[in-house]
């Protein structure tokens, strides 16, 4: 067998950070790219810029740095703030941000833009008729959404939303460098304690393949739950 | 002349996808200056048929003997394939093929499309194959799309393009593949008048077509193919102006 | 030049953090990053032209190896590989004491060689995509005029790929670029190494991370308008003809 160095459950507690922190994350950037493609396709000027600023600024630097701005600078940003709440009203209290929030809060606010830009694409792709339809038969416009227009864009949205995660999981990765014990931090601190990086940067690399092909595995069947009516489109 | 190789001689062809045989034992000889049609409802495998004459298509069995060389096979497990592919690249370059889509290069401009097998394949001189190509482009009667690229063109200028490209190789034999089918009505007479021009010259060239009136002008042979087998072939005049099979009598009557 | 040099100190007077000596750093770091990212992308692409012909072999044992390469490093994070090949270096017995060590000890080869694997194996996926997507009748065609698969391979089928790949690469370049900033991760003093010096020095993430963020920002419009003129030329060919 393999020998862990006594790394194996700390390692599995690493793998199951990553995994939280993504599927957090995941449900952020969902939340984010709703709100960023309805910005987008509004007919308000100011939600529309502010959307194409955010997906703008955000695809143009590097996830590391804006990791690093938001969780290092983060922490005097929200200092400020309680000094000056102390200051002001004479209110203490104490943020401490620590490195998992951070993790998810930049790895949804990064992916958020990404998801933006694919649920827009995929509600543009659905049928206008069918919405109007919806409206025809007096739904309200919530319940349009609810009902008619989310279904039917998740079906366009489907393969971009599965291509972002995959990207997103291995951006979890980047957590690492702040401090966060992912299973990459474990990995390292053990390489550099037992100097055998290969035993286990090649367990975490199979633990990524794992977890994407698991992951395909399921995309594969949400797919087919919101093809259904279609016919076999390739 | 009776000492000149025949220019394409293909005997004896079969062709089977999978378990249905589209081509039942076909031959044909082409001498210099003929040109003969196929003609066929579709399903009929003329296209088939000319596409194994430059091997586009393996025929299962059959000889293929180019200017009385014979073309080599050997049996593999895939089934049978020529036995020297060298062998097959100069017989293609003997023979040029015009395509239903024309299918010119996308990336090259018209003049390159033309000069491109000459000088890359049968290794001519740059300047002389781009005289020879602005000589070709003037017959077709696109001088003046020589920079142009595919995309920017009709198709009806596409298909003269390509039959410029196919000129250029000096062909033995120049073998059409349904060369208007894929065109507008109003542009098949520009293209039919310069394949017209060719048969004049004496060029030897086979047609798949579904013009009828244009076989009829033409062909010094005609051949009707019914389910991968000959039905009725001869001159023109005998078997577009008067029938003997029934089949081809319907084939041949005005729809509706 | 130096009247310029004065100007900026003057500018930089009443500055604490962005002084000369912290826009040096900014300075190195950017020539660092940009040495990384295009050497990598180089050496990258130069590799992945004879995977991506690979990778469409008919013989199993030129194609799964490819495709094993290719699904290994797309699959897993830039940085577990730039960890194993950085820490499998440094810690091979013995290798501190050879002439190798002169080369391997600076950090540089090893990012460079995670990058450029990684690379590859992307442009080997966008390569193979788009040679898959050659049109039909042009392969057809260029079998008929009597060209040897080699030939038609370099004339026909790699020029048309590389064009219709041209989007998609564009973006990897831009990936790319981001993706370097990991490379601070083993000291090497990139962009964003510089960024997180002059935050632990002056404990100002907002100046120090801004100012990388936003010259990457400058360095990601370049490279998307490069792109953008390319595409205009080279694809070209696939619009209609106007007048």
């Amino acid at each position: 067998m393999i020998d862990l160095h006594g790394y194996g459950p700390r390692l599995l507690e690493g793998a199951l950070v990553t995994i939280e922190l993504a599927v957090l994350s995941l449900i952020l950037a969902i939340f984010l790219g709703l709100l960023t493609a309805s910005a987008k396709m509004s007919r308000s000027w100011l939600l529309h810029r502010v959307g194409t600023l955010y997906t703008t600024i955000i695809r143009g630097v590097p996830d590391l740095v804006l990791m690093m701005l938001l969780f290092f600078g983060g922490q005097i940003g929200i200092n400020m703030i309680t000094d000056w709440l102390y200051d002001q009203f004479n209110i203490d209290i104490f943020i401490n941000i620590n490195e998992f929030v951070a993790g998810v809060f930049t790895i949804g606010l990064i992916f958020g833009a990404y998801m933006g830009e694919t649920f827009r694409g995929a509600f543009l792709a659905v049928d206008s008729g069918q919405i109007e339809a919806g409206r025809a038969y007096g739904m309200t416009q919530s319940l349009v959404f609810r009902r008619i227009r989310f279904p039917l864009m998740m079906r366009h949205a489907l393969p971009g939303l599965s291509n972002n995660w995959m990207v997103l999981l291995k951006t979890t990765a980047l957590v690492s460098v702040i401090g966060l014990s992912d299973m990459v931090r474990v990995a390292a601190e053990a390489s550099k304690a037992t100097r055998e990086p290969f035993t286990f940067m090649i367990i975490v690399g199979i633990v990524y393949l794992l977890i994407a092909s698991v992951s395909e595995w399921g995309f594969a069947r949400l797919q087919k739950h919101y093809d259904t009516g279609h016919a076999e489109a390739n | 002349m009776a000492d000149t190789p025949i220019p394409l001689e293909v005997r004896n062809i079969t062709k089977r996808f999978g378990d249905t045989e589209v081509l039942k034992g076909l031959s044909l000889q082409a001498q210099k200056s003929d040109v003969i049609t196929l003609i066929g409802a579709s399903g009929s495998g003329k296209s088939t048929f000319l596409r194994c004459m430059n091997l586009l298509e393996q025929p299962d069995d059959g000889e293929l003997i180019i200017h009385g060389e014979p073309i080599r096979f050997k049996q593999t497990r895939h089934g049978r394939e020529p036995a020297d592919w060298n062998q097959v690249v100069a017989m293609r370059a003997k023979l040029s093929m015009v395509f239903q889509g024309f299918n010119l290069w996308a990336h090259m401009t018209l003049l390159e499309n033309i000069i491109e097998a000459p000088v890359h394949v049968l290794g001519k001189p740059k300047k002389q194959a781009i005289e020879h190509a602005r000589e070709l482009l003037e017959r077709v009667g696109l001088s003046d799309r020589a920079d142009y690229y595919p995309a920017q063109m009709s198709g009806g200028q596409q298909q003269r393009g390509a039959i410029a490209r196919a000129l250029a190789m000096d062909p033995d034999v120049m073998l059409f593949d349904e060369p208007t089918s894929a065109l507008d009505p109003e542009l098949v007479g520009e293209v039919l008048k310069v394949i017209r021009g060719l048969a004049e010259e004496g060029r030897t060239m086979i047609l798949v077509t579904h013009e009828m009136a244009f076989a009829r002008d033409v062909s010094t042979q005609v051949v009707y193919l019914h389910q991968g087998q000959v039905e009725e072939a001869g001159p023109p005049a005998q078997v577009l102006g008067n029938p003997s099979s029934e089949r081809l009598k319907q084939f041949l009557a005005p729809k509706n | 030049m130096d009247a310029l040099m004065n100007g900026l100190e003057q500018l930089l007077a009443g500055n604490s953090i962005f002084t000369l000596q912290t826009l040096g750093y900014y300075g190195e770091g950017l020539v660092t990053t940009v040495q990384l990212v295009f050497l990598s992308l180089l050496i990258g692409l130069v590799l992945a032209i004879p995977l991506s012909i690979g990778r469409g072999a008919k013989r199993a044992w030129i194609r799964l190896p490819i495709f094993f390469f290719c699904y290994v490093f797309r699959g897993t994070p830039l940085l577990v590989q730039l960890y194993l090949i950085y820490y499998g270096v440094v810690f091979v017995d013995g290798i501190q004491d050879t002439w190798l060590w002169l080369i391997l000890e600076k950090p540089f080869v090893p990012a460079l060689v995670a990058f450029t694997l990684n690379t590859a194996a992307y442009t080997t996926e966008i390569f193979r995509g788009a040679i898959k997507s050659t049109p039909k009748g042009e392969i057809e065609a260029a079998r008929a005029y009597g060209m040897s698969q080699r030939l038609m391979m370099r004339r026909i089928v790699m020029p048309s790929a590389f064009r219709r790949a041209l989007p998609a690469y564009g973006n990897e370049v831009i990936f790319m670029l981001h993706a370097s900033a990991i490379a601070s991760v083993v000291t090497i003093m990139d962009l964003t190494g510089a960024a997180r010096f002059v935050y632990a020095r002056f404990y100002a993430p907002f100046d120090a991370f801004f100012f990388a963020a936003a010259i990457y920002l400058c360095l990601t419009f370049a490279i998307l308008y490069f792109f953008r003129y390319l595409e205009k030329k080279l694809l070209a060919h696939l619009k209609p003809a106007t007048g």
